[in-house]
């Protein structure tokens, strides 16, 4: 196999696995804003921005913690058949469905660049009191969704080389 | 074409997609893109995309990694082992008692978190292998942890019931509430069900040998307070939310703060109980994050669509069924389907499927997700697909073979399943609780 291609599964392999990594954490800030949101509500002022701010962090963390766990081979797959079959086999029919993984990736990067493009041109900013601008968050998925994508061609390579029984 | 033709061949290329094995939100994911575009063309493109930003704004959805983190901090660090001793202890002295026990275990780990992970874990590393020490019958304890940790799904805090409210629409605090009574009662039929059996076959349950129930009740006490901890947890969640201080999210945050502290101050939170359940927990969460992506981009394609007033028109104006018969037979497929599907293979047929069906004959939702998660309990148990049958196979010391973790479920699948007939006959079981909470 060309060695550029061995290059783009380590490089993009490495990005995503330190993004997972960090992602991974998200869990303690969601805690720290749900507490925060918790104590200033009993004690003090309610805070306007821990609901949003939740919200999208909940977003962070499954989004770019999404080609991670892509990476780990976490996703459920539905293995009737699948259990059943060797590692060749298996390799010969993800080299194939992976595409329709890929084209749904695809379509979800194209309306996610849509809506950031809607939302940079009109200065969106989401119906609530503390009126955040979604520019942010929206950029935020377009990048995640990238990297899932990379992620999933990634994969796919590696499918390859477990059918020609090549070591990346 | 029509509607329901399109509907048929949405359903069945996703059902196809699903056998290749590839990973399930992909599957899903690329039959709801490809029929959007295909139906609205370019208008239909930004769809799937639509479905995060619905995800986004959906509050509850949030108490769902805060309940994995929980779940996995139990059972990574092993903070509920005294709690087996003290059932052990108490119970031993009664034919079957420590399966009892071992139930009673199960109520409580399921009090402390939202998934049937936990339970499996403690109830398999644990309790399994002093059963099978004191000459309890296997087939009759690994039917006991299998079953009773699956009651974590339907008594409150729980994950499906998060992911039902979320399809369905309904209020999250009211499904708990709804989920509190079928929970205690199925677990009591489970223990009559032990009970019974071990007072006419007590070869299957030993009574504990003298010396080891002669502990000084001092002893007795003191193990006593390892039921603490539960009550703790449940307590520092459950107080603020009810007595409308925080939200039931910020509760579930506090929950798993609670949960942390408890480990931190046993000390059991060490480098690599830290690492396993910080990462299960990312890895649990995108996997049904990404699955509920795609699968609310299917449901918004068959609302547009209007697939279900077909169905309905259907089974009603075409076959002229009544509602309870439409919903009989939609239980008995959706319990066929169980045995087949994965529990989020399930979940993305009942959402844009049964669930608005549901509510088209007028029944009541919140009841309908008891009977939902109920027959989720049952699909995790049943072959050749289930949760706990795969983490059994994985967990299970080596003298339980396949034939045993299969033969062993029978009889409380048997449970179940009249436990849900007797909810679908009298919703009262269900609806009482959050009737009373919520004044209704």
């Amino acid at each position: 196999m060309p060695q550029f291609i061995s290059r783009y599964v380590t490089i993009v392999d490495a990005i995503n696995y330190r993004i997972g990594r960090i992602a991974m954490y998200g869990i303690f800030v969601l805690i720290g804003i749900l507490l925060w949101s918790s104590i200033s509500k009993t004690f003090f002022v309610p805070s306007l921005w821990t609901l949003e701010m939740a919200q999208f962090c909940m977003v962070a963390y499954y989004i770019l913690g999404g080609p991670y766990c892509l990476q780990r081979g976490s996703d459920v797959r539905m293995d009737l058949f699948y259990s059943s079959w060797t590692d060749r086999q298996r390799a010969w029919v993800d080299a194939f469905t992976i595409f329709f993984l890929i084209f749904y990736l695809g379509v979800l990067l194209y309306g996610a660049v849509d809506s950031t493009v809607y939302a940079l041109e009109f200065n969106e900013r989401s119906y609530s009191a503390w009126r955040p601008y979604m520019w942010p968050i929206k950029i935020l998925i377009c990048i995640g969704f990238s990297l899932m994508l990379l992620q999933a061609i990634s994969e796919f390579i590696k499918d390859i080389a477990r059918i020609k029984g090549i070591t990346l | 074409m029509s509607s329901g033709m399109i509907a048929v061949l949405m359903f069945s290329s996703m059902m196809l997609m699903l056998m290749t094995g590839q990973r399930v939100f992909g599957a899903i994911g690329v039959v709801a893109a490809v029929a959007s575009l295909a139906l609205w063309g370019t208008g239909g493109s930004d769809m799937p995309f639509s479905a995060a930003m619905k995800l986004m704004k959906w509050y509850p959805l949030l108490t769902l990694p805060m309940f994995i983190f929980m779940g996995y901090i139990l059972s990574e660090s092993k903070i509920a082992d005294d709690l087996y001793k003290m059932f052990h202890v108490w119970m031993g002295s009664l034919h079957g008692g420590l399966a009892i026990g071992t139930i009673g275990l199960m109520v409580l780990v399921s009090a402390m978190n939202g998934l049937s992970v936990a339970g499996m874990a403690i109830g398999a590393t644990i309790a399994l292998p002093e059963l099978l020490r004191r000459g309890y019958d296997k087939r009759m304890v690994t039917g006991v942890v299998q079953a009773g940790s699956s009651l974590g799904i339907l008594v409150p805090p729980s994950v499906v019931l998060v992911l039902y409210a979320m399809i369905a629409r309904q209020p999250v605090g009211q499904l708990w509430l709804a989920g509190v009574v079928p929970g205690l009662m199925m677990a009591a039929m489970f223990i009559l069900y032990i009970a019974i059996r071990c007072y006419f076959q007590p070869h299957l349950g030993p009574v504990l040998p003298k010396e080891e129930r002669d502990v000084p009740l001092r002893e007795k006490l003191r193990l006593l307070r390892a039921g603490l901890l539960p009550i703790l947890i449940f307590a520092t969640m459950m107080v603020p939310f009810v007595n409308g201080w925080t939200s039931l999210v910020e509760s579930s945050a506090i929950g798993a703060l609670t949960a942390f502290a408890a480990a931190v101050l046993k000390k059991r939170m060490n480098r690599a109980v830290f690492e396993a359940s910080v990462r299960q927990t990312l890895a649990i969460s995108c996997m049904f994050m990404w699955i509920i992506l795609a699968a609310m981009g299917f449901g918004a394609v068959f609302d547009g669509l209007g697939a279900v007033g077909a169905i309905e028109d259907l089974f009603t104006a075409q076959l002229h069924l009544g509602p309870w018969t439409i919903l009989v037979i939609m239980q008995l497929s959706f319990l066929l389907m169980g045995t087949f599907l994965d529990d989020t293979a399930m979940l993305v047929i009942v959402a844009p499927l049964y669930v608005p069906l549901v509510g088209a004959l007028g029944f009541d939702l919140v009841w309908y997700g008891v009977l939902y998660t109920i027959t989720t309990q049952i699909a995790y148990m049943t072959p050749p697909f289930g949760y706990n049958l795969f983490l059994m196979r994985a967990m299970a010391p080596p003298e339980i073979g396949l034939r045993d973790i299969y033969a062993s479920i029978l009889p409380f699948v048997a449970v179940m399943i009249l436990a849900l007939v007797v909810v679908m006959v009298f919703p009262q079981i269900a609806l009482w609780l959050p009737n009373v909470v919520y004044n209704k």
